[in-house]
């Protein structure tokens, strides 16, 4: 797959400015105000710059500058607001000083069709933005009034993370790395957004979020992990079209088997707490559960195709889960689980509600081409497998904190040689 | 004639004589066998118009459910043909799988059906008999099509299950087990409709009495309202043992019916309780479900049995098929009760003239016609005729006179 034309460059340290941090909102203001009258003035050469795409089939240089300068000046500004980045931006969205910034394109011939309906065409892709981050473009009000211009960052996972963030950054003095890279790809795909809509590229936004970080770091490999058969990508129109419906019966066994699931995961909490071991027969039963729910979610939102089977049986679908066997756990952070889901669960909260948005317009997508596409589908990979680390912790399977991150972890590599020796 | 011949003629023998009685035993009634109906003359009854519009709305509606049936057939048809590649798209195992192509079939014929149910829909607003929008009729009732869905896999985890037991032997456990379930959802059904208690005492007051006389005494008597779907009359007995009770919609009590006519229909509901037509239906189901699952059984053995979910799309079309030429015993069934039911009230209430007046209005009320072609007798009236329920109160008329003391 060839790389997108707009991409995401993360040189952030995770390091954080605690002053700052905690008056981030206050020292943000000029630039929302900054950001309210320069959005004003896009506006209008938004409109310029598609008149201009449509005669001459590109956008005017001068004009594309000045597109990209804004779209960059969002980037930073966000990644300011979400905790994201630590320094404060500067004020003209100047190019490579920023830790989190975008690369954007020259000026590029157009397709006039595309260019013609743009703003109808960004319509899925700015659903997902506002899902994910609230970001990407014109928003507006709930009201009767148009609020063009208004700063838009009222995204589920950008208010969670920088919630969370904001007191992990004020304890620790650093960014969790899971929480900035799922703020960094918001940022990220919300630029994608941006300069597709103000056509500063006439590609469309790409939502896999593997693509969009792929210049970052992983993160160290987590015992709850996605496995199985990631590219295929067909969809039976049949059963996409019926999804709902076909998917009752597994609904109302999932709702049976959770509620057996939640005393035995409390029958766990006891045993693991005194033992300092989950019980091997309650850890199989609710592994079974977390990887059934996993099937389940994966069904119904068309991360994958096949009808899932009753038993939550490893290596019975496509999309499926590696949990860990039952393994010695900290008494602490069995004894406090249940507070200490409680992030995890608010960041999963964000993330289920872009996974309902990616699976309605997966639904669209499926229907017409009979394939899923694919940057949907590691998007809502990426939300399936939070969900399982999610309930994996809460259930007691691990006590490895989940990884909010949009990149898979990657398996310690070996040591080139052993200096003991 | 081998010895294997005969046994299988004997054991055939035996369980249609057994049939044949217990059919016997359900459909013994209370109205008597002498009764004979007197001639109605119709069209003296009604006005042309009221008999141009009832024959108009019973036309379209006819020619609505016959097109219905048809493309539910052709789809059922289709599905059994090439349904079994939707396997490919299960990762379900055997079971599940088939509660897929399950699933898929009833979710094309849902479709399939749509067109004739707002074809229907819009009948039926255009002569003022419901109130329901097109988006509600499509989208407003997801939980009772969700209901069906899942009492779908229900039933195909029970025989697909019993198939791979028992082979093709599955529909000897099945039939009892669905006859359970039909008995448990008759006994729940009450307990899921939402109602109130009927609130004009004179009429409670009056009910009291009736079920003194049928002898079915602390029936509850309850009010269910759906006048903001429909403006359609009805009531029900509904229940087993102590869920039972009689279901009046508030649409007959706007006004539209006299006492007299609410004192009948109650009467003719409390009927229903006496005669215990809901065990008798439970019995009437019991008798077609093991001929039914049998030749299900035979039928998919070609397929695999029911053990296999290739299996599930030609078992769809049997059962349709067989439902369909079931329609006429069942609703020969159905009108045999329902006259009993009428028998009782007029029994109960001595009250004919009450009685005839409440038939008259139906033909106002419901735009029922008050007789039916012989297609539509047979496959879509499931009540006697309102001709026939006239002719009734007139015979008891005449039956009283001649046993009188």
């Amino acid at each position: 797959m060839d790389v997108h034309p707009v991409q995401l460059v993360v040189q952030d340290d995770l390091a954080r400015s605690r002053p700052t941090v905690f008056f981030r909102l206050l020292l943000a203001i000029p630039h929302i105000v900054w950001l309210f009258l320069w959005t004003l003035l896009t506006v209008l050469f938004a409109v310029v710059t598609w008149l201009a795409t449509l005669v001459s089939g590109q956008p005017p240089a001068w004009l594309h500058r000045y597109m990209c300068a804004y779209v960059r000046y969002q980037v930073h500004l966000t990644s300011y607001l979400v905790l994201a980045a630590n320094p404060y931006p500067p004020f003209d969205g100047r190019k490579g000083e920023y830790p989190i910034d975008v690369t954007l394109p020259e000026p590029e011939v157009q397709s006039r069709w595309t260019t013609l309906f743009r703003i109808f065409l960004a319509i899925p892709a700015l659903l997902i933005s506002s899902a994910f981050s609230g970001s990407g473009g014109l928003r507006f009000s709930s009201g009767s009034h148009r609020s063009a211009g208004t700063y838009s960052g009222g995204g589920a996972l950008f208010t969670a993370c920088a919630f969370l963030g904001w007191f992990a950054c004020l304890v620790r003095g650093r960014m969790p790395k899971g929480l900035r890279d799922a703020g960094a790809y918001g940022v990220g795909y919300g630029a994608q957004v941006l300069a597709y809509l103000l056509f500063v590229t006439g590609r469309y936004p790409n939502a896999d979020p593997t693509a969009m970080l792929a210049g970052v770091e992983r993160p160290p490999e987590h015992p709850v992990r996605l496995v199985g058969e990631a590219h295929d990508l067909r969809r039976s129109r049949v059963t996409v079209f019926f999804r709902l419906l076909l998917a009752l019966p597994h609904v109302v066994w999932l709702a049976l088997w959770a509620v057996a699931a939640i005393l035995a995961a409390v029958a766990n909490w006891f045993v693991t707490l005194v033992r300092g071991t989950p019980a091997a027969a309650l850890h199989g039963f609710l592994s079974r559960f977390v990887r059934y729910r996993l099937h389940v979610y994966a069904f119904l939102s068309l991360a994958a195709n096949p009808f899932p089977a009753f038993g939550g049986r490893a290596g019975s679908y496509p999309l499926d889960l590696e949990l860990p066997e039952p393994g010695r756990q900290n008494r602490w952070k069995t004894g406090f689980r249940i507070v200490l889901v409680i992030p995890a669960a608010i960041v999963n909260g964000a993330l289920e509600w872009g996974l309902f948005v990616a699976a309605v317009l997966t639904w669209f997508a499926a229907l017409v081409k009979g394939t899923a596409p694919w940057g949907l589908r590691n998007l809502m990979a990426y939300a399936l497998r939070y969900d399982a680390q999610v309930n994996a912790y809460g259930l007691l399977l691990t006590d490895v904190y989940p990884n909010a991150s949009p990149l898979e972890g990657a398996a310690a590599q070996p040591d080139a040689f052993d200096d003991t020796l | 004639m081998s010895a294997r011949t005969a046994g299988r003629a004997a054991l055939l023998a035996v369980l249609a004589t057994v049939w044949s009685v217990a059919a016997y035993l359900l459909w013994r009634s209370q109205v008597p066998s002498s009764l004979h109906l007197p001639h109605v003359a119709v069209r003296q009854m009604f006005s042309a118009a009221q008999l141009r519009a009832a024959s108009s709305f019973g036309r379209f509606t006819t020619i609505d459910w016959v097109l219905a049936e048809v493309t539910q057939l052709v789809v059922f048809g289709l599905y059994a043909w090439r349904g079994a590649r939707f396997a490919r798209e299960s990762a379900a195992g055997p079971i599940g799988t088939g509660m897929l192509l399950g699933m898929i079939g009833f979710a094309l014929v849902w479709i399939s059906q749509l067109p004739f149910g707002f074809a229907s829909l819009w009948w039926e607003r255009r002569h003022h008999l419901t109130h329901i929008g097109y988006v509600t009729y499509a989208f407003g009732n997801w939980l009772a099509l969700g209901s069906q869905f899942v009492f779908l896999c229900l039933t195909l985890l029970i025989v697909m299950g019993l198939g791979r037991l028992t082979g093709g032997w599955w529909w000897l456990p099945a039939a009892p087990v669905f006859v359970g379930l039909v008995t448990l959802s008759a006994f729940v059904t009450p307990y899921l409709l939402t109602t109130h208690r009927l609130h004009d005492a004179r009429l409670q007051a009056q009910a009291r009495v009736l079920e003194r006389i049928e002898h079915v005494q602390h029936t509850p008597i309850v009010v269910e309202s759906v006048h903001d779907v429909t403006a359609l009359p009805n009531a029900e007995a509904t229940g087993l043992g102590p869920s039972r009770r009689v279901v009046l919609w508030d649409t007959l009590l706007d006004g539209r019916f006299t006492n007299a006519e609410l004192r009948v229909v109650i009467a003719h509901e409390l009927g229903h309780l006496k005669r215990q037509h809901l065990w008798k239906d439970v019995g009437w189901y019991a008798l077609l479900a093991f001929p039914g699952a049998f030749i299900v059984a035979r039928v998919t053995r070609r397929r695999g049995g029911m053990g296999a979910p290739e299996a599930v799309p030609l078992a769809l079309l049997a059962i349709v098929v067989l439902d369909l030429l079931a329609l006429p015993l069942q609703n020969a069934i159905s009108r045999h009760m329902e006259a009993e039911a009428d028998w009782e009230a007029l029994q109960a209430t001595r009250d004919p003239a009450a009685a005839t007046a409440l038939f008259k209005r139906f033909v106002s009320t419901t735009l029922d016609e008050p007789s039916a072609s012989t297609l539509e007798y047979l496959v879509l009236e499931n009540h006697p005729t309102i001709e026939q329920r006239i002719a009734m109160a007139e015979a008891w008329r005449g039956y009283e006179r001649s046993n009188a003391p």
